[in-house]
């Protein structure tokens, strides 16, 4: 076919496609942006397994360091305590249950990482944004969106002084 | 030519493992099962290149039929 005889005027080898753009939409262009969404996944994926394998080869010089939290005499049976650890950025909660019966997690709720409250009344943690509930003895999610307990933060009682010694892991 | 759709469909499949994968990862993650969150994120990856080999099959496919 020569130049003049051309029976259309655009430069279309199918000579159905009336819409710019047409063929960006086709089967063929669907498929490749699905293979670049497997790619965006794969990578996407890289950060928590990198992170997950420095924490399974490094388990063991991953201690946390001792830190004062309270004088025992700050903090009456049945209230609680703020305070930070094992950074300032990991708000925590000091609960004194008993007489001699001190509990600390990390406040931040396992649902959507609101900050959980002591409520003396009720004698549970509570997370105001979504209502859920925690048990105080345990940490565990009694009620309300969260599933994972609020993870535990080891207390040592010295001479009147209330140390935060490490966040335990959860039971794998 | 007789159009197949198998391959849009076998993506899609892919598309919806990678979903699924990642999401279990994080959630794993979150729980401190960290053999877990390296097996998902290892599916995960496995993932991109049988996506690509699928699109690579159907191409070739086409190509051969149409």
């Amino acid at each position: 076919m020569t130049e003049q005889n051309k029976p259309y005027e655009e430069d279309n080898y199918t000579h159905n496609i009336h819409r710019n753009r047409e063929r960006t939409l086709d089967r063929r262009g669907f498929m490749k942006t699905m293979v670049g969404a497997a790619g965006v996944f794969a990578v996407s994926s890289l950060p928590w397994g990198g992170v997950a394998a420095r924490e399974l080869w490094n388990f063991a010089d991953d201690e946390d360091e001792r830190q004062k939290i309270a004088n025992v005499t700050d903090v009456p049976v049945g209230e609680s305590f703020d305070f930070t650890y094992p950074t300032e950025h990991d708000s925590a909660l000091l609960i004194r249950l008993a007489e001699n019966d001190y509990v600390a997690y990390q406040n931040a709720c396992t649902h959507l990482q609101c900050p959980v409250f002591w409520e003396k009344e009720s004698w549970e943690m509570i997370c105001p944004c979504h209502h859920g509930y925690f048990s105080a003895e345990t940490g565990e999610p009694t009620g309300g969106p969260p599933r994972r307990p609020l993870p535990e933060i080891e207390l040592q009682v010295q001479d009147g002084t209330i140390y935060a010694v490490k966040v335990k892991r959860y039971e794998a | 030519m007789k159009r197949s759709y198998v391959g849009v469909l076998a993506l899609c499949l892919v598309l919806l493992l990678n979903i699924v994968f990642l999401q279990l990862a994080v959630h794993q993650f979150f729980f401190e099962r960290y053999t877990l969150v390296l097996i998902y994120v290892a599916l995960n990856i496995l993932l991109f290149p049988i996506a690509l080999w699928i699109y690579k099959k159907e191409k070739n496919q086409t190509m051969n039929s149409g």
